[in-house]
């Protein structure tokens, strides 16, 4: 019951805002955060893209260490590790019923394991690189190697209305809470109470989405006497927006790292 | 003078709508005027406003006669960023005009898209122009919501724009910051010749710092004066529901006739009339009776030694409340004033049972909430929300008051939904969806809701904040007829007038402590405790402690009554 409280506690509404939040802008001070955003694109691109077309266990286990090894750099939220491992077991536990459930033996856990360690490091790559970027820095990134500035910029400004939108999703699910009625008996493994916060859960976005296309209608006035349409269409402003970008020492030498690792993995292990 | 802005004969039509929002509108402004546009709502006055950056016609395409000229634009030839440079615009819900998550790039975003390598600076003076300094690198969501408020001044100010219009300045601020916005205003037309357009609801304010006025009715102007001479039109001004300062309703009502005479401010009014020294202890007898003791009565609610403190997004915790001992009693009107960040939402939060205090223990009728899921507390607490569009869980108003009933599965349910909405005169819009309504009426419909849960203590958090006066003054009678429906009412609220004519019970609460705790008389004549936890009473009470009337007249009636006897009084005297 206790342990029960606890859990809720940590799965608050306001405790997802924060880990979000911080996700997303709050590692700024490690290693991985002070590469530029390209740096970030290439590590994405050899780990995040890769693993789909290697099949030997003894590459993707290195390159699995590796990634881990970043992963501890970033800094990443305990939270979002959590869930990436439920997932990647529920996953594997799930092919795995199912395979024995349509008449296959236990031969199938290898190339599960093998698919399982190939989803693990595509998903920490993604985590981690992520997680280093803040939205801007990500955005500024795409800017650079050519995606459209609109697009760029509904990145940044979607994670700024993030916490306003999870703030009245909050209250949203609170008049929910504070004038229904929760249902007296728990039931067996809680399921009744479960089942009562999981309908209201998703009920409370409703209210949500026509309170967003009033906000909207204010953002896209400001943003066009911001001169955000001038920006766009100018290729000097966008020079000027991201002529803080360079490649340093830093970069370069961690290139070359992570490169020589992975050119290494492959001589030793084909 | 120079002349900035001219508009010949405009008239506008929105897309599908009826009729037009403005009709033959003609209107000349001069460069560094400090101007309000005052009218009902629905009047058209942010509508005027858009014309003049260009949004209409350029953005809001509709049927546009007549020609708006702008520094010399004219507005139908030039594009909305080109006049965004001459006019700076912000909005009444300034937080979605912030589009970027630090403080400094939000200030700079706009030079920035006009390639402006010196973005930067622009940004940083924009700032320093506010008075925003120290906030730079700051994450938007970090900033309370007056410093959001001069944010998005600040954005509108990094072009450096001639001209700044700014829609409902002070409507979600407390009374220190809204002076403060206020004098920023002021320093900004004076010192740096900005003309500045307001729409403003709070005619003390257009007293003490704008210079013109225009009065809009129904898509028109109908005219523009001298701010004393145009807020001395008490007779056109409340025809339209628009109320003059207090001192001027007042010095009308006593029969001052002269409209030239009328007081629009405190220092005219108190050069108006003469201290009342010599008869103060006559009037001293009417000194009601105070409060009656609690000890007779039950209480509905206790803190005791409560603290209560958040997590922020750095992962620290910030102490809210703390040393909090309160008893509320059946029959208790409280309200719970002090500044943005005092605490005041914690503590109602921590009633409803949706938070728990970190130490101390909160009863509400003898039940710890510690132990009850806020859902059960929902029979005994309700709670209102500052924002009523939080409220609205189903797709129309009907459901929504019905929604805890039938939950509960409360039999004939219906007739007290007919009773309610009636109440609240909510019957006519029973089907609409209630987030389609104007303020007034989605208040109107929070109310109804919260009534509907049949509590005994009702909480309400700035249940007049973001109204016109008009509406203010309607929601605060609804208000006060609640005092017959529930046990004990407790309001959070910066909205002096509600607290003077409303409230039995006064709470100060400065920086997370109940610095004062008594009836409102003992509030409103303590200068000091005013002045610490920045509370400014409304301006006739202000006015008859200057005067040294005993007791304080809290409503512009009550004055007016006080005054009237003195004068008989004095006769007799004399």
């Amino acid at each position: 019951m206790e342990y029960a409280r606890k859990l809720s506690e940590k799965l608050s509404v306001e405790q997802v805002k924060i880990e979000l939040l911080n996700t997303a802008y709050g590692n700024g001070h490690t290693f991985l955060a002070k590469l530029d955003p390209r740096t970030l694109f290439i590590l994405y691109l050899l780990f995040g893209v890769m693993p789909w077309f290697v099949h030997n266990e003894k590459i993707l286990f290195g390159m699995f260490v590796f990634i881990a090894a970043m992963t501890l750099l970033a800094k990443v939220s305990p939270l979002i590790l959590v869930i990436l491992c439920l997932g990647l077991l529920g996953q594997g536990g799930y092919y795995l019923i199912a395979s024995l459930f349509f008449g296959g033996d236990l031969s199938i856990i290898l190339p599960l394991l093998e698919l399982t360690l190939k989803l693990a490091v595509i998903s920490l790559a993604s985590i981690t690189v992520f997680c280093s970027m803040d939205p801007e820095k990500l955005s500024n990134g795409l800017l650079k190697i050519g995606v459209p500035g609109q697009v760029t910029f509904s990145i940044a400004y979607g994670y700024r209305m993030l916490p306003s939108l999870l703030e009245e999703y909050h209250h949203v699910f609170l008049s929910f809470r504070l004038r229904g009625k929760a249902p007296e008996k728990h039931g067996f493994l809680y399921w009744q109470a479960i089942a009562y916060f999981c309908k209201i859960a998703v009920l409370s976005f409703y209210p949500l989405l026509l309170s967003m296309s009033k906000r909207a209608r204010t953002t896209v006035e400001a943003l066009e006497t911001k001169g955000s349409l001038y920006g766009f269409n100018h290729p000097e402003v966008k020079k000027l927006k991201l002529a803080h970008m360079a490649f340093g020492k830093r970069d370069y030498l961690f290139i070359l790292f992570f490169l020589s690792y992975l050119a290494s993995l492959f001589l030793l292990f084909t | 003078m120079t002349e900035q802005i001219r508009l010949e004969h405009v008239s506008f039509q929105y897309p599908g709508a009826e009729k037009p929002v403005l009709q033959d509108v003609s209107l000349t402004i001069n460069k560094g005027e400090f101007l309000a546009v005052i009218g009902r709502n629905g009047s058209g006055k942010s509508t005027l406003c858009k014309l003049l950056n260009g949004l209409i016609p350029h953005f809001y395409v509709g049927d546009f006669f007549g020609k708006v000229t702008v520094n010399n634009l004219v507005t139908t030839e030039h594009k909305v960023a080109d006049l965004s440079r001459h006019v700076g615009y912000v909005y009444q819900d300034f937080d979605n005009q912030i589009v970027c998550p630090r403080v400094l790039e939000d200030a700079s975003f706009a030079p920035l898209n006009y390639g402006d390598p010196d973005y930067k600076n622009k940004g940083k003076q924009a700032l320093q122009l506010v008075e925003l300094l120290g906030f730079d690198d700051e994450f938007i969501w970090e900033l309370s919501g007056g410093q959001k408020h001069l944010l998005a001044l600040a954005g509108a100010l990094s072009l450096d724009p001639d001209i700044l219009i700014i829609d409902e300045p002070v409507a979600q601020l407390d009374p220190y910051h809204a002076k403060k916005m206020y004098d920023i205003l002021y320093n900004l037309n004076v010192k740096h010749g900005k003309t500045i357009i307001v729409i403003e609801h709070h005619t003390e304010f257009i007293a003490d710092y704008c210079r013109q006025v225009v009065l809009m009715d129904s898509g028109s102007v109908v005219w523009k004066q001298a701010t004393t001479d145009a807020l001395r039109q008490v007779e056109q001004l409340t025809a339209r529901q628009i109320y003059p300062p207090q001192v001027a309703q007042a010095a009308y009502l006593l029969g001052e006739s002269a409209a030239d005479r009328l007081p629009v401010t405190l220092e005219q009014a108190a050069a108006l009339f003469p201290k009342i020294t010599d008869t103060a202890s006559a009037v001293r007898k009417e000194k009601t009776v105070s409060q009656q003791p609690h000890a007779n009565k039950k209480a509905v609610a206790e803190l005791k030694q409560v603290v209560f403190s958040y997590k922020t997004i750095a992962r620290e915790r910030k102490t809210v409340l703390q040393n909090i001992n309160l008893t509320v009693h059946q029959g208790d009107y409280i309200a719970l004033v002090g500044n943005n960040g005092s605490g005041k939402s914690s503590l109602l939060r921590l009633l409803t049972g949706l938070v728990k205090p970190d130490k101390g223990d909160v009863l509400v009728t003898g039940k710890n909430t510690r132990r009850q899921p806020p859902e059960q507390l929902a029979d005994e607490v309700t709670y209102i929300y500052q924002n009523p569009e939080e409220m609205f869980i189903e797709d129309c108003v009907r459901k929504d008051v019905e929604y805890f009933l039938k939950a509960r599965k409360i039999p004939d349910y219906s007739k007290k939904v007919d009773r309610i909405l009636a109440m609240f005169d909510l019957t006519e819009l029973q089907h609409h969806d209630s987030r389609l309504m104007s303020g007034g009426q989605q208040r109107r419909a929070s109310l109804a809701i919260g009534v509907a849960m049949d509590p005994s203590i009702l909480l309400l958090d700035e249940p007049t904040a973001n109204l016109d006066i008009a509406t203010r003054k309607y929601i605060t009678r609804l208000i006060a007829t609640l005092k017959n429906q529930t046990g004990a009412v407790i309001i959070a609220t910066h909205d002096m007038q509600l607290v003077a004519e409303w409230a039995t019970r006064v709470i100060v609460l400065h920086e997370g402590e109940i610095i004062h705790d008594g009836d409102r008389e003992s509030v409103f004549s303590n200068t000091e405790l005013l002045e610490t936890a920045g509370l400014k009473p409304p301006q006739i009470l202000q006015l008859s402690r200057d005067l040294q009337m005993s007791p304080l007249a809290y409503t512009v009636n009550d004055f007016v009554t006080a005054w009237k006897r003195k004068e008989n009084l004095c006769g007799v005297c004399t």
